[in-house]
């Protein structure tokens, strides 16, 4: 045997701009800044200077307006509009890089099973009907009506879906997608059809909701959110593995030992479960469902080890900064979070497919 | 003084029986008032030093009041006087309101159209310590007495309340007399605007229709509801003598005419054939705020021109 | 051993394979030939585990291929597909790890990268470890998916008395003359391990220099089963592939013929006493051909 040149393992991050690990700790970091961001900025200018003096107030229960309105702004109005800004951009950023593993594809969208257009319509129908079919269905939920619908419509929508497309417990991957753009253009034209038959006033509510805020933020809805969270985040480690064989194609995964149809149809739950959540507290925000795990995958590779970590933390910051400029571009008024992500995110989504045509990854 | 106060309490109740809205009446020490407002809620105003409007018809009410000076704020439907929107801060599109946003203008009283929105921004509003009134969204006459008359109250401004709404009320009697001289009411549709090559006509129970009534037209659109684009055969079927519209603020109002007109299912209607168009602001036409016994009257001049007034026939052409 | 008995598989009223008996026995290596359609593919993807065969059995060690679970299969086979599509920006390295997914064989990532790399030295694509997969030639492409079969039969096997198969469609297919002999002496020195390779291959050349056994295949059947100087006859082939073949001959007319460097190599002689490195990878599966 002929002697063996020392193997240096190290070699192999020679092509990448940074290791993984490297990776997930940038976006760590770049997570809580961007958390620090969200709670210390806005448009009455208080500042996490003021917490003290309000953990105080709460402790010993005296306080003044002043210090009464620094707690309702901190604690009512930008924590739990941070705690939902963060997960719904964790909650995409991870579904759009399962949906590009299950598709193989890395344009893939977390909308692509249909979620997104089902939410919508839920959405959308209990806005239009509010006052004729939909009225008991307000009162019972009241102010989380419209929450309530759209995720219960993301998650039937993902469900018929499944059904139409499962055969003997398979589902074939180019029939999912197929079906799932079909049943999208439905849910999009029966949107329109409801549209068409609304008025004016319950249009421009619609168009409102559609373009994505996280104006509603409160504390109940963290609180809905909490068991979709943890359940992800249980699932998504189990599913790194599965992940990584699946980009190789379906039958090389079986031959990796990989259960193909528990992995496929665990990756379509998990994201009706995870953006049907996130479209129901802030409503349609797209491009971070591409955006990231494409960032996050040309600086450190298509491994999920990475991926979906490094995903999570940087879809969170991402979403958060771009509701710290949402707050404060236009204020006291509020622009739309789902504009300042598509100012945001076409350019970089052009880029990605301009590159992706000649001949980059 | 004392006599003034009791005086104008008894006109106050008196008039609130005579309205609609059940606008209670704490008699006040100091400047603490209790207020009622379109939600039902019981509103205790301490300061009124400085406020935040929310609604066109709420912003012109407070300029009638004469308390302009304390407006602090306004939405971005505020659109008349002009000055409203230069001069205080704006807190964006009302059904699309921030919270923090609203907080950080720092007013004592917030003054809000009952059409405010999202939901979860004026539940979270109504929870804090500034006091939020909802101010009833009603377009009738009777429905501007009470706009003016809550909004009055809660500034302490009641005589002047008072006043605006005498004026109302009056010019309101003057224009149904003459309107009740109309043999025959012209047939008319409020176009809102054109969207997708399709026009916006307003139905039954909105303020377009309100306000074409009480300018004495027949609105040819009250088989249907709220505002909503309607196909061209169904609007050849209404038969509009004329169309009332509002122009785009900064556009070019001939090229809007223009594309009004070429529009297959207008172009094929009387109003379409004689070209009869009614252009007017649609802040003063629809806001029903105190301008609009104003419009009404305005808009009653301009459906029927008869050179000896309304009291022939309305014009036919 | 790795068994198809009396196999038929038909799939949307086409019979793919009709009653077929084959068997690739531990330590030998078995190539099927046969032309375009005779079921070679299918045969493999049957004795993968991945299609399920209509009637018949395909069977690893007397068990039913469909009743061993995917993990487990996967500790005892390998298989390097004809074709694969990647579009995502792995290097050659990280797609030879892959291999390391199999489950239960939780190794460091430290660990994981050598094994890998060795895996590429074997296959001469240690030079080209950070490449982008994308970024490589059909040749070298193929090269690195036998890298990453070899990396998961470097796994130590889950039980010594198992029969491990290494299974392989068309794995030469685009490869220049060196590469060949050097991807068909790995594929011997897994033979000499223990494992029962299987290779489907188009060249008749680089079969005869590779197989122990030989199975032809045309239109679905067994024409032709044994060695190669058995199979290999002017009759069989000629009826098989339904032109003249003539095997054995020298061209008329003093033209060239080149014979594969494979066709040279002697085969390695079995090892009798196996080291074994620090991850209970066999280390006398790597280095360089035995003379």
């Amino acid at each position: 045997m002929t002697a063996v040149l020392p193997i240096d393992t190290s070699v192999r991050d020679a092509g990448r701009a940074a290791g993984g690990g490297q990776l997930i700790a940038l976006a760590a970091v770049a997570l809580a800044v961007a958390a620090f961001m969200s709670l210390s900025i806005g448009s009455t200018g208080i500042t996490l200077t003021a917490l003290p003096r309000v953990v105080g107030a709460l402790l010993t229960g005296a306080s003044d307006a002043a210090v009464a309105r620094e707690q309702l702004v901190l604690l009512d109005i930008r924590l739990p509009r941070m705690l939902l800004g963060a997960f719904v951009g964790s909650a995409l950023a991870v579904s759009g890089a399962m949906m590009q593993g299950l598709f193989r594809n890395p344009l893939a969208d977390p909308t692509l099973v249909g979620v997104s257009s089902g939410a919508a319509l839920a959405a959308v129908a209990t806005i239009a009907l509010g006052n004729g079919l939909a009225s008991p269905w307000i009162k019972t939920f009241g102010v989380y009506a419209l929450p309530v619908s759209a995720f219960a419509g993301g998650v039937a929508t993902t469900f018929i879906l499944v059904a139409i497309v499962s055969r003997q417990g398979q589902l074939a991957v180019g029939t999912l997608l197929l079906a799932g753009i079909a049943l999208g253009a439905l849910s999009t034209a029966l949107t329109g059809l409801i549209a068409f038959a609304s008025d004016d006033r319950e249009l421009r509510d619609l168009t409102l909701w559609m373009l994505g805020s996280l104006s509603g933020a409160s504390w109940p809805k963290v609180l809905a959110i909490v068991p979709f969270a943890l359940a992800v985040a249980l699932v998504l480690p189990r599913l790194i593995r599965s992940l990584n064989g699946l980009l190789l194609g379906e039958a090389e995964a079986f031959h990796l030992g990989i259960d193909v149809e528990r992995t496929k149809y665990l990756i379509i739950l998990t994201t009706a479960a995870a953006v049907g959540a996130a479209v129901a507290v802030a409503g349609v925000v797209g491009f971070v469902g591409i955006v990231v795990p494409h960032l996050i995958r040309l600086i450190a590779g298509p491994d999920h080890r990475v991926v979906l970590p490094a995903g999570a933390l940087l879809g969170g910051a991402l979403v958060l900064i771009a509701d710290v400029l949402a707050r404060m571009l236009l204020r006291p008024a509020e622009l739309p979070l789902g504009v300042v992500m598509a100012i945001i995110g076409a350019p970089v989504f052009l880029h990605m497919v301009v590159k992706r045509g000649a001949g980059g990854v | 003084m004392r006599a003034l106060r009791a005086g104008a309490h008894l006109i106050w109740m008196l008039a609130s029986a005579l309205g609609t809205a059940p606008v209670s009446i704490v008699p006040a020490h100091g400047a603490d008032v209790v207020v009622t407002d379109a939600g039902g809620r019981s509103v205790r105003i301490a300061d009124a030093s400085r406020i935040l409007a929310i609604g066109g018809d709420v912003t012109e009410i407070i300029y009638a009041l004469g308390a302009e000076a304390r407006l602090v704020g306004v939405d971005s439907t505020s659109q008349f006087p002009l000055e409203a929107l230069k001069q205080k801060k704006n807190v964006g599109y009302m059904r699309a309101l921030s919270t923090e946003g609203v907080i950080s203008v720092n007013a004592t009283v917030i003054l809000a159209s009952e059409r405010s929105g999202p939901p979860e921004v004026v539940k979270t509003l109504k929870t804090t310590s500034v006091p939020y009134v909802e101010v009833p969204d009603d377009h009738s006459a009777a429905g501007i007495a009470r706009k003016v008359r809550l909004i009055a109250l809660a500034l302490g401004a009641q005589a002047e309340g008072e006043r605006v709404v005498r004026q109302v009320e009056a010019d309101f009697a003057v224009l149904a007399e003459r309107t009740g001289q109309i043999k025959r009411p012209v047939r008319a549709l409020f176009v809102l605007a054109v969207q997708n090559g399709r026009a916006v006509v307003g139905g039954q129970g909105t303020s377009a229709d309100a306000i074409l009534r009480l300018a004495g037209a027949e609105n040819v659109a009250a088989s249907v509801t709220g505002f909503r684009p309607l196909p061209d055969e169904a609007i050849v079927e209404l038969a509009p003598e004329v169309i009332v519209a509002m122009p785009r603020s900064g556009g070019n109002n001939a090229h809007d005419v223009e594309q009004l007109f070429q529009l297959k299912g207008i172009g094929s209607t009387p109003a379409g054939a004689s070209r009869r168009l009614v252009m007017m602001d649609g802040l003063y036409l629809l806001g029903f705020g105190p301008r609009a016994p104003a419009a009404a009257r305005e808009l009653m001049e301009r459906l029927y021109p008869a050179p000896a007034g309304p009291n022939g026939t309305g014009a036919r052409k | 051993m790795l068994e198809a008995r009396d196999l038929t598989v038909t799939v949307n009223g086409n019979t793919l394979l009709r009653q077929v008996d084959a068997a690739a026995r531990p330590g030998h290596v078995t190539v099927l030939i046969g032309p375009n359609g005779a079921g070679k593919s299918t045969l493999l993807r049957v004795l993968s585990g991945e299609l399920a065969p209509s009637s018949g059995q395909a069977l690893l060690d007397g068990r039913p291929l469909a009743a061993v679970p995917a993990a487990e299969l996967a500790r005892r086979r390998a298989v390097v597909p004809q074709a694969s599509v990647l579009t995502f920006p792995f290097t050659a390295l990280e797609v030879a790890m892959l291999g390391i997914t199999v489950p239960g064989f939780e190794a460091s990532n430290a660990a994981a990268a050598r094994s890998a790399l060795e895996a590429l030295e074997a296959v001469a694509m240690a030079p080209l470890a950070d490449r982008l997969y994308v970024h490589l030639s059909g040749g070298e492409r193929q090269r690195v998916h036998i890298a990453r079969a070899l990396c998961q039969l470097a796994a130590p096997p889950s039980h010594a008395d198992f029969t491990r198969c290494f299974l392989l469609d068309e794995p030469t297919s685009n490869l220049d003359l060196a590469h060949q002999t050097l991807v068909l002496d790995a594929l011997r020195r897994q033979a000499a391990r223990g494992l029962a390779v299987l290779a489907v291959m188009h060249d008749l050349n680089l079969a005869a220099a590779l197989a122990d056994d030989m199975v032809l295949l045309v239109r679905g059947e067994v024409a032709a089963r044994g060695s190669p100087a058995e199979v290999l006859r002017d009759e069989l082939l000629s009826a098989a592939y339904g032109c003249q073949v003539a095997a054995n001959r020298v061209p008329d007319g003093g033209r060239p013929y080149v014979l594969p460097p494979a066709a040279f190599l002697q085969r390695p002689t079995p090892v009798l006493s196996r080291p074994r490195g620090g991850n209970g990878a066999d280390l006398s599966a790597t280095g360089h051909p035995t003379q």
